[in-house]
């Protein structure tokens, strides 16, 4: 089957991208192996962690892509990175929208207990940014090893309460099982009868970010009902339900308007002629198939998603076999301290492009001629400590697109 | 709280719980002190090869006997702590046909039994095997856990009226004329010193002898090896595996239990606590390992650690693959006029029990007591519960929790652990369990880990402290082997704590902390 695009990766980027070329008339598909990082780690949207509160976003954003004339903002410049925050957050209308606190970056709590910058964070998750100041109770589920209530709370000065095991489990409890089960309106009253015997003088209730999947805002607002008190989600490790609820948005958006969406399908190889790319074959075993496009977006991720692949001796871009700007040798990939202020080389690496988003070679040259990239997998970037991921993955998805489309 | 007993015993490694173990079975009062936990020295960071004495044969014939007479008594005290593999010398074809000759006599003179293996019959037994290999020599090698049997010594010697301090570091000697009378000790995690009175002082500090030795103005002459070794995720080869070579680097793959360990390399060090395991290590032990089992090659590793070999040179030249590892037991009263002191050093974890019946009976020589050794004779304790993966699964209730996913460890095995032992540091519990040991390496779990020990109350400084210095202890041993399967797994990991928790190196956000 031809298309006018086929956006290869169903991240957040790459799901940008299928978004504004569906947007401009143009049939598309996208496919992809998995749900990419969006399920893993998205929970808000970070932008940049040097985004000091009360500083405009054009302003703070004009000062970086000064001083990092490499980074993917630099590429896509101010204007547009907000042009594409808004056309994201145009998927959620309220009630369950991402909004900002103000301007600048807002501080909400994690489930280590610390607090964390982020830019847009969702309607369930608004109450958390002021419980260190306002105090709060968190609440978390005997049986469930991904959050410990005492431990946040005790760093965030606020109290706890673990909820004894309710009979609704009889398998391991996990977020998606919480999930499914805080959709329930029977479930909410339980526990809702429950904490409201544990109040004290607490205005607010921290849960996990795990309530629920479809609905969120009604689950909040069921919770606020029973218990009497302000609800908000609290980030945890992975999976995030909040990722799989931006994933699940957009998938329906998509459909919706008729993007082919292929799930669960990993492209094995890219035919190129020359400069250009002919189409690319598709494995979904046992099944072999074959696409083809005018316009090709690449937005595979990173190592977790399979992007970029590391063997002993270097990092190679496995579809087109790109040149991937890295460090000299493996020696100097990490740092000699995890923590080390300074972030750890291996995370620069990636896709060198053009201003148009186009990949080049180490000397500039463009290699490919109808392929653009978007999302982690661009170089010159660290997305976990500028705390830039999703920022980077909805600007650079969105400008790839509108690049592509172009003429 | 000062202390007075017999003999206090420096070092809480397989030489000093076994030393412990023995003089207490003898009924001679002793009191250890570790400035670690159990096993924290080259105990802990060995190979696990119970060695057969093949490895050694042919140029250390004395440490080739030791070592296949501890072997068989060990396999009758610490069944427990051991599997019976069985060893294989390979030859490649690059290996003279003359050296597995001279092996074959050596082994027979030091009363190791020996097979010959013909290619075909090797690659029966060891699928994975390089197939261009020649032939293979059975040994009686085996695979032992360290851990295991220190702990097992530990136990038995406080079950016999031993007194064990871990976390506790002597800082000086009291000496008095020509004679040591006991040492200064210091509680490391509180801050508490103390004086423990003596008739004798055995320094079992493995690598660390000088630095005890120079609370007493005396040294010995020791060469410090650092060996590294590297873990793979599966089980490789159900034998352990050697080269048919003079010893060498990277020519030994030892099973043990779901993985294999490739080692060694031997690289002369200064330094006994700060070493890392370097990338040419990496690939040196990586080319060699996959010349006996190619396998290896796409293997994934999880984990790179090194130790250091405490050897006692006794003159003559030549690389450290050539000293000795036969052990040497000092008695400082003869050799430097200061009595009642001695140090035992060198020699092998397998043959700890004999380094330690030898420094009994001296001590016992010098009380004029007349009771003999029997710590071959008596069976260790067994500690733990099985940490076989397979039996673990079965004690996994419905609705239970998990908390190491990798290596299927429950709460409720962390909770019991917790209620039986005094929990002072988090190391303590990492070396008491198979959490954090398997693929991940603790990056899913520690956080598990304290949650629970924070609900329990036991973490006193900020859970998120603890939490960073286990990430930052934890990448030595991932660091060397960031690629592939691994470096994807460390990047989901590094961005959970530095992402989603927002972890810093000196910043963090948290009650107390200024913003
Ligand atoms: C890379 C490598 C591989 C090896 N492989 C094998 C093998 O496969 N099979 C085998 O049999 N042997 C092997 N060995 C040898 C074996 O590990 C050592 O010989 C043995 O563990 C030494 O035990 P130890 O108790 O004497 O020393 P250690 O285990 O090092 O114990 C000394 C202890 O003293 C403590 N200490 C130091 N200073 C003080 C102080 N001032 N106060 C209180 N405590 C103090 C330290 O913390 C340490 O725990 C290997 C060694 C290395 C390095």
């Amino acid at each position: 089957m031809h298309f006018d695009l086929i956006v290869i990766g169903m991240g957040l980027s790459g799901l940008m991208a299928a978004k504004t070329a569906s947007e401009s008339g143009s049939k598309v598909l996208i496919l992809g192996k998995g749900m990419g990082a969006l399920c893993l780690f998205s929970n808000t949207i970070d932008l940049l962690e040097t985004l000091p509160k009360g500083m405009k976003l054009d302003e703070g954003l004009s000062q970086w892509i000064k001083d990092h004339p490499q980074h993917p903002y630099s590429k896509v410049g101010a204007k547009i990175v907000e042009e594409a925050l808004t056309s994201f957050t145009s998927l959620f209308p309220l009630p369950y929208s991402f909004v900002s606190a103000g301007d600048g970056n807002s501080l909400l709590p994690t489930g280590a207990g610390t607090l964390r910058p982020t830019y847009l964070i969702p309607t369930t998750m608004v109450a958390g940014a002021s419980v260190r100041e306002q105090g709060g109770l968190i609440v978390g589920f005997k049986g469930f090893k991904d959050f410990y209530p005492d431990y946040a709370a005790t760093l965030l000065g606020c109290r706890s309460l673990t909820l004894p095991p309710f009979r609704t489990f009889h398998e391991e409890i996990t977020a998606a099982g919480l999930a499914r089960s805080m959709e329930k309106e029977s479930f909410r009253e339980e526990i809702g009868r429950e904490i409201r015997r544990e109040m004290g003088n607490e205005t607010r209730v921290g849960f996990p970010a795990v309530l629920g999947v479809r609905d969120p805002w009604g689950v909040k607002k069921g919770l606020e009902e029973t218990i009497g008190a302000e609800v908000f989600e609290i980030p945890i490790l992975p999976p995030s339900i909040p990722g799989m609820r931006i994933f699940n948005r957009f998938k329906e958006w998509l459909v919706q308007r008729g993007v082919t969406v292929l799930l669960g399908h990993s492209v094995s190889k890219a035919i190129l002629r020359g400069r250009r790319c002919e189409g690319i074959r598709v494995s979904n075993p046992p099944l072999s198939s074959f696409y083809s496009a005018d316009r090709y977006i690449l937005s595979t991720g990173r190592f977790v998603g399979g992007g970029l692949v590391a063997n002993e001796e270097k990092i190679y871009e496995p579809i087109f076999d790109l040149p991937v700007s890295q460090p000299r040798s493996r020696e100097e990939w990490f740092r000699k301290s995890f923590f080390s202020n300074l972030s750890h080389p291996v995370h620069q690496a990636g896709i060198l492009t053009d201003s148009s988003l186009r990949p080049v070679d180490d000397k500039g040259e463009r290699v490919l001629e109808n392929v653009w990239i978007a999302g982690s997998i661009l170089a010159g970037h660290d997305s976990t400590n500028e705390k830039s991921r999703e920022g980077v993955e909805i600007a650079t998805g969105y400008m790839a697109a509108k690049c592509a489309m172009k003429k | 709280m000062d202390i007075k007993t017999e003999v206090l015993i420096i070092g809480g490694g397989a030489t000093g719980t076994g030393i412990a173990r023995d003089l207490s079975l003898r009924a001679i009062p002793c009191v250890l002190v570790e400035k670690g936990d159990l096993a924290s020295g080259a105990s802990g960071r060995n190979h696990g090869l119970l060695h057969s004495g093949a490895r050694y044969a042919v140029s250390d014939p004395e440490a080739a006997r030791e070592c296949i007479s501890e072997n068989r008594i060990l396999r009758r005290i610490a069944g427990h702590c051991i599997e019976e593999t069985g060893g294989l010398f390979i030859s490649l074809s690059e290996d003279s046909p003359q050296f597995r000759e001279r092996f074959l006599m050596a082994c027979e003179e030091a009363g190791i039994p020996t097979a010959l293996y013909s290619r075909d019959q090797a690659l029966e037994l060891e699928p994975e095997l390089n197939p261009d290999l020649l032939s293979a020599v059975k040994v009686p090698d085996g695979a032992i856990n360290p851990f295991e049997l220190v702990r097992a010594n530990a136990k038995d010697a406080e079950r016999h009226g031993a007194k064990l301090l871990f976390h506790t570091g002597i800082t000086s000697l009291l000496i008095d004329q020509n004679q040591v009378r006991g040492g200064l000790a210091l509680d490391l995690l509180s801050g508490e010193d103390y004086k423990i009175e003596a008739s004798f002082v055995v320094n079992a500090t493995g690598a660390w002898v000088n630095q005890v030795l120079k609370l007493a103005g005396l040294r010995i002459d020791m060469a410090l090896s650092k060996g590294s070794m590297l873990i793979t995720n599966q089980r490789l080869n159900q034998r352990v595996i050697n080269r048919c070579r003079p010893a060498s680097d990277g020519d030994i793959v030892v099973p043990n239990e779901t993985v294999s360990i490739l080692g060694t390399t031997s690289v002369r060090s200064e330094e006994v606590e700060d070493f890392e395991v370097t990338p040419p290590e990496v690939s040196l032990l990586l080319t060699e390992a996959s010349r006996m089992i190619p396998a290896i090659r796409g293997a994934r590793l999880i984990r790179a650690y090194a130790g250091i070999r405490p050897l006692f040179q006794s003159g003559g030249t030549g690389g450290d693959r050539q000293i000795s590892r036969s052990f040497a037991l000092i008695d400082h009263g003869e050799r430097d006029g200061l009595k009642n002191l001695m140090t035992i050093t060198g020699g092998k974890l397998i043959t700890y029990r004999l380094m330690a019946e030898r420094t009994s009976d001296l001590i016992c020589r010098k009380m004029g007591v007349d009771v003999s050794c029997s710590t071959h004779l008596k069976p260790l304790p067994v500690v733990a519960e099985s940490l076989r993966p397979k039996d673990r699964l079965q004690k996994i209730a419905p609705g239970g929790e998990v908390l190491c996913d990798c290596e299927l460890v429950r709460r409720e095995e962390l909770e019991e652990i917790l209620e039986t032992m005094q929990f002072r540091d988090i190391r303590d519990i990492l070396h008491r369990t198979r959490l954090a040991k398997g693929t991940c390496q603790g990056g899913f779990c520690v956080y598990r880990l304290l949650g629970l020990l924070h609900e329990s109350g036991l973490v006193k400084e900020s859970p998120n402290k603890v939490l960073k210095a286990f990430l930052e202890e934890r990448w030595k041993g991932i660091r060397p082997i960031l690629w592939g399967g691994a470096l994807k797994e460390e990047e989901l990991i590094e961005s959970i704590y530095k992402g989603i928790f927002n972890l810093k190196d000196s910043v963090e956000f948290g009650v107390g902390s200024s913003e």
